[in-house]
C-alpha cells in the first residue's frame, strides 16, 4: 500500500526532519515517489519512478529535496505497485488549477470503476492510472459547486464532493487535496497520524498514512468511525480548522 | 457605530483604493482608528486616536498606510466610543499571543453586559472597554476547547462555541474580526458584512467590511446572521470562505 505525508506550516517550512523518515518507513513502496509543493502561490512538483529506498540508503535526490523544499504546504507520496506508478508520470502529486488556485493531490486507495470516469472540465490529467480520476472527479464537483457561487463554503463544498465520489465509486480511500493556503485530508479506511509541532520546529502541522508515525513524539491517530464515511481533517497553518467524520446527512 | 475592514488574500497585499474609501464612507466614526496586519507571522497595529477622516482630508498615518502595509490579511477599524475612553489604547485592533501565534482582534457593536467580565489568562492591560473583553473572552473559550477536546480540537468549532456562548452569556451586540495569520474569522450577531471577491474596482482578494452598500458599487454579497440563529461565523482564507455557520 503506498503513502502519503503531508506538512502544514504558518510560514515556509523544510520538512528535512520528516521527509527522510517517511521515506524510510515506507521502503516497501518501490514504484516511485514525489514531492510536491508551494513556491508564490505556483505548485511545483519533483516525483521519479525510481526506488524511494535502495541499499539502505534514501534515493539521493528525495533526500536533497527534503534539506531544499521550503514551502507553507509540502506533500509527498511514495507509490507502491498497485498505485501503477511505472512511469515517472504515473506518481503522485499530482497538480489541476482550479477556482483561482492551483491544486496538489495525493492518494492512497483502492476503488473499483473509477478508472472509467470522464472528466467534463479542462485540463485532463494525461495519466491512466486511477487516482488521475479521483482528482478529476473532485475537481468536477467542486466546479460543479463553486463556479457559479463563489461565496458558498469551500469546506462544505469538499464534504458533498467526498459524499457524491463515495455513493458513485465506493470504495477505500485516504487523500491529501491542498492549495497554497488549506489542506483537505480525508480517509475511510487505515488512519493519518497527525503531530502538532510547536513554534521552534515550525509552528506546523505534520500528517502521515504511517501508522506509527514519524518520530517518538506522540501522535494523535485520526481513524475513521464505524457507521461514517470517513474522517475529514481541514487545516490552515499549524492549525486543525476542522476535524469530524463525514456522516451521511451533515454537510460538515 | 465603528465600523470593520478586512482584507484576505493568498499573497501579501495592499489596500491603497479600499482603505481610504472605507475610512471616508466610515466618516461618522470620530474616536479612532487602526490597521492591523503581519509580517512573517509576527502581528502589527499602527492606531490612533485621531479622526481617519475629516472634511474631505485623511489622516496623513492612515493614507500612508494604506498605501505600504502589505499583509495575506489586513484588519481595519474605525471607531465611534461606545464603551471605554478615547485614546490610542483603546483604538482598536488588538493584538495578544495565544497557541505561539499573535492574535488580531477588532470589534464592532455594543456590548455593556461583558464589560464584567475578567480573564485569567489574557490581559489587554490599560483597555477597559467592551471589545477589549470580548477578546479575552474569545481566547479563554478557545484555550478551554483545546484543554476539553485533546489533541487536534477543531479550531472553527472552539470559535463558533465559544461565540455562540459569548452571546448567551453576555448578551450584546457582536461584530468582530479575529485572525491569527492563518486564517480570519468573522462573527457578526447584527448589521451585516458585505463580501467581494475579485474586485475590478479595488483590490483582489476577498474585501470585507460591515458598511451597508461597501466600498464599490460593483456587487457585493451580505451576510448576516438567520433569523433563529445566534449569529453567522465565517472561516476565510486567501479568497475563499473555507468554512461558514449560522451558530
Amino acid at each position: 500500500m503506498c503513502d502519503i505525508f503531508a506538512l502544514s506550516a504558518g510560514v515556509n517550512y523544510t520538512a528535512q526532519q520528516y521527509l527522510p523518515i517517511f521515506a524510510e518507513k515506507s521502503k516497501r513502496n518501490m514504484s516511485g515517489w514525489g514531492i510536491g509543493f508551494f513556491r508564490d502561490n505556483e505548485a511545483f512538483i519533483e516525483k521519479s519512478a525510481e526506488k524511494v529506498y535502495d541499499g539502505e540508503q534514501v534515493h539521493e535526490s528525495f533526500q536533497r529535496l527534503a534539506r531544499v523544499v521550503d514551502s507553507r504546504i509540502i506533500v509527498s507520496h511514495i507509490s507502491c505497485p498497485l498505485s501503477g506508478g511505472r512511469h515517472t508520470a504515473h506518481n503522485h502529486p499530482f497538480s489541476l488549477s482550479f477556482l483561482d488556485h492551483v491544486w496538489l493531490f495525493v492518494h492512497v486507495g483502492l476503488i473499483d470503476g473509477i478508472a472509467d470516469y470522464k472528466t467534463t472540465n479542462e485540463p485532463k490529467i494525461d495519466v491512466d492510472v486511477y487516482p488521475a480520476r479521483v482528482f478529476e472527479y473532485l475537481r468536477d464537483q467542486l466546479m460543479s459547486y463553486l463556479r457559479y457561487t463563489p461565496y458558498g463554503s469551500l469546506g462544505a463544498s469538499v464534504v458533498k464532493a467526498i459524499r457524491n465520489m463515495l455513493a458513485e465509486y465506493p470504495g477505500r480511500y485516504a487523500f491529501v487535496l491542498a492549495n497554497e493556503s488549506v489542506l483537505f485530508a480525508f480517509c475511510n479506511f487505515r488512519q493519518f497520524m497527525l503531530l502538532r509541532e510547536s513554534a521552534s520546529f515550525g509552528n506546523s502541522l505534520v500528517l502521515t498514512s504511517i501508522k506509527e508515525g514519524l518520530s517518538d513524539n506522540e501522535w494523535i491517530s485520526i481513524s475513521p468511525e464505524p457507521d461514517t464515511l470517513g474522517k475529514l481533517l481541514v487545516a490552515a497553518g499549524p492549525d486543525v480548522l476542522y476535524l469530524g467524520d463525514v456522516a451521511h446527512g451533515s454537510l460538515l | 457605530m465603528c465600523d470593520l475592514f478586512a482584507l484576505s488574500a493568498a499573497t501579501n497585499y495592499s489596500a491603497p483604493r479600499s482603505l481610504p474609501i472605507f475610512a471616508a464612507k466610515a466618516g461618522r466614526n470620530l474616536d479612532g482608528w487602526g490597521i492591523g496586519f503581519f509580517r512573517k507571522n509576527r502581528a502589527y497595529v499602527e492606531k490612533s486616536a485621531d479622526r481617519a477622516y475629516h472634511e474631505g482630508r485623511f489622516h496623513d498615518s492612515f493614507q500612508r498606510l494604506a498605501r505600504v502595509v502589505s499583509s495575506k490579511f489586513i484588519v481595519a477599524h474605525v471607531r465611534l466610543r461606545t464603551s471605554g475612553p478615547i485614546d490610542e489604547c483603546h483604538a482598536h485592533p488588538f493584538i495578544l499571543q495565544f497557541r505561539e501565534q499573535d492574535w488580531i482582534f477588532a470589534h464592532n457593536g455594543k456590548a455593556p453586559a461583558i464589560e464584567a467580565y475578567r480573564s485569567d489568562k489574557f490581559r489587554l492591560e490599560d483597555a477597559v472597554s467592551d471589545s477589549a473583553r470580548t477578546f479575552e473572552y474569545l481566547l479563554d473559550g478557545i484555550a478551554a476547547r483545546d484543554t476539553e477536546s485533546g489533541d487536534a480540537p477543531s479550531l472553527f468549532r472552539a470559535v463558533a462555541d465559544t461565540s455562540r456562548r459569548l452571546v448567551e452569556e453576555y448578551p450584546g451586540n457582536y461584530n468582530y474580526l479575529l485572525t491569527n495569520g492563518s486564517v480570519l474569522f468573522a462573527f457578526s450577531n447584527h448589521r451585516q458584512f458585505l463580501l467581494l471577491k475579485g474586485s475590478k474596482q479595488l483590490e483582489g482578494g476577498l474585501l470585507l467590511t460591515t458598511l451597508e452598500h461597501g466600498l464599490s458599487e460593483e456587487s457585493w454579497t451580505r451576510f448576516a446572521k438567520e433569523k433563529e440563529s445566534a449569529g453567522v461565523l465565517m472561516a476565510i482564507l486567501g479568497s475563499d470562505i473555507l468554512l461558514k455557520e449560522n451558530l
